[in-house]
């Protein structure tokens, strides 16, 4: 199967387990959504996939070979850092050039292009640039690698708005052009939601849910009103969290709707995925 | 073999232009002091610096310590595995090596042909007699300087700074144990079989002949040691 197949998946540091038998797959051509609180996994995981620390049980196989040490993957995939690991010393346009030789995948002419577009220049060096440019050469690499595989880990961090829209909409352009699979691991949920096709959900170290963002959404929903008819309503659901306001409370709902009974004032909403991944992961932390 | 190629390639190629810069400066700063100190004394007699080699080994040992710091991440960020970045780290040291070495051996022996004041490293403990050799031995010391502070590097990164710390007191302690055994558990015998042993390994036979061969073997021994220590620790080093 084409995918990135994460196998009992185990990381501790010290006395805090990071990853705890983490066992999903990244299927090939889908937007997925990467989402966790701070401190969730992510970015360990990432650092899993992508090499760059091992697991202390586990493996992950990315179209069948292990990316443990395998120069095999090296075409197949690609994670882009929150972390700063590019050589600060060179230019942009050097880098470009290095990149395109470690790459056969790598579209410099494409780098140049998106660069232009958010008027990033070439011509100084990484340690120049500002965080948000920083962030924006990285995903300028990322985004003209034509790999099967492109994670992108806080892709938009320190972009102001206008290139936040720049990248989401040149992401969906390549994707668009040609078929592959983008992971975005992100905070900023409500802006990806309209992007992603599927959101994987990691909480202290577990996957904590793997679905489809439309079925996610269609299954999600809030019923507000007094808190006695609210409570009664939710007797048989699966609740996923409540919010209190005097004698009023809101209860958020996984699960088939079912109608509200008749003469009473409760009312049902359609529930965001923001407001989904802050209640799934709100119990054991503010 | 494309990447590695190009890896080998980034290595070399980004680290080329500071060889120029270090000379660049070390030339002025010891032209510039001859200089002085001439209008100082008044005289340009009896004035002469050696072992200019002394710099290229801090040169090669900065060197050495950022082979991992800073190239460990940009490679591992473009998706190389250990054992090329490792390939490609030795690549570079043996190519820094090999240039420095090479101009570091023309210009002591020029300046020592020129200025008899002047004694290059390894004319001052072989003689002029060999180029190739001083060449070589020189390539050999400095590949050598590299590796020793690669491995010292991945060590401290590998178990970190209050275990280095340990570590180093306790190299201290190992140095001082050594110096009490020679001098007072080692029979003089023992003693002098050790230091005939290290004589040889340098190149210094018992007959007053020296073999030019033995000093290049026992630094190539160090070295090979030095990269295989070197690439255990790598393959277990993780990104902090």
């Amino acid at each position: 199967m084409n995918a990135i197949s994460i196998q009992n998946i185990t990381k501790t540091y010290k006395n805090v387990t990071a990853l705890d038998n983490v066992s999903f797959s990244f299927e090939f051509g889908k937007i997925y959504g990467f989402l966790g609180r701070n401190g969730a996994g992510k970015s360990t995981l990432i650092n899993i996939i992508a090499n760059r620390i091992f697991t202390d049980k586990g493996e992950v196989f990315v179209d069948g070979l292990s990316v443990k040490e395998n120069m095999e993957v090296h075409e197949k995939i690609f994670c882009m850092s929150e972390e700063d690991l590019y050589e600060t010393n060179l230019k942009i346009k050097d880098q470009f050039k290095w990149i395109n030789r470690f790459y056969d995948s790598f579209d410099t002419e494409k780098a140049f292009e998106i660069a232009e577009k958010f008027n990033l220049n070439t011509n100084m060096k990484f340690k120049a640039l500002s965080k948000g440019y920083q962030s924006i050469f990285k995903l300028t690499v990322a985004l003209a690698l034509r790999v099967p595989y492109v994670i992108f880990d806080e892709p938009v961090l320190g972009l102001d708005a206008n290139h936040r829209e720049l990248f989401y909409n040149l992401l969906l352009k390549e994707y668009e052009n040609e078929e592959r699979t983008f992971i975005i691991a992100t905070h900023l949920i409500e802006e990806v939601a309209n992007i992603i096709e599927e959101v994987v959900l990691l909480d202290k170290g577990k996957v904590l849910l793997q679905e489809d963002v439309a079925t996610l959404l269609e299954k999600g929903y809030s019923i507000s009103g007094l808190a006695k008819d609210v409570e009664s309503y939710c007797e048989d659901k699966n609740v996923i969290g409540y919010d209190e306001l005097g004698g009023l409370k809101i209860a958020y709902i996984l699960g088939a709707k079912s109608a509200v009974p008749q003469g009473s004032n409760l009312q049902i909403s359609a529930m965001n995925l923001q407001k989904l991944f802050v209640k799934l992961t709100e119990k054991g932390g503010n | 073999m494309k990447n590695l190629k190009s890896v080998i390639q980034y290595e070399c190629m980004t680290s080329f232009k500071y060889i120029w810069v270090f000379y660049a400066i070390q030339y002025a700063c010891v032209g510039l002091i001859y200089i002085l100190t001439g209008l100082v004394m008044g005289t340009y007699e009896d004035m002469g610096v050696s072992a200019l080699e002394m710099n290229s080994i801090v040169f090669v040992s900065i060197l050495g310590v950022l082979g991992f710091k800073e190239d460990f991440k940009m490679l591992i960020q473009n998706g190389f595995t250990r054992k090329y970045i490792f390939m490609a780290t030795l690549s570079l040291f043996c190519f820094i090596s090999g240039i420095m070495a090479l101009v570091d051996t023309v210009v002591g022996n020029v300046i020592h042909y020129v200025s008899s004041n002047y004694s290059s490293m390894y004319g001052a403990i072989y003689g002029y007699g060999n180029l190739f050799m001083n060449w070589l031995w020189l390539f050999l010391l400095y590949v050598l300087v590299c590796s020793l502070l690669y491995l010292g590097i991945l060590i401290i990164n590998k178990v970190g700074k209050k275990v280095s710390i340990y570590l180093g007191v306790c190299l201290s302690g190992i140095v001082l144990l050594i110096v009490a055994l020679f001098r007072y558990v080692f029979s003089a015998e023992v003693v002098a079989d050790m230091l005939e042993f290290l004589m040889k390994a340098m190149g210094f036979m018992t007959d007053g002949t020296i073999n030019y061969l033995f000093p290049a073997l026992s630094l190539l021994f160090i070295v090979i040691v030095l990269g295989i220590g070197s690439y255990v620790i790598i393959r277990r080093t993780e990104l902090n």
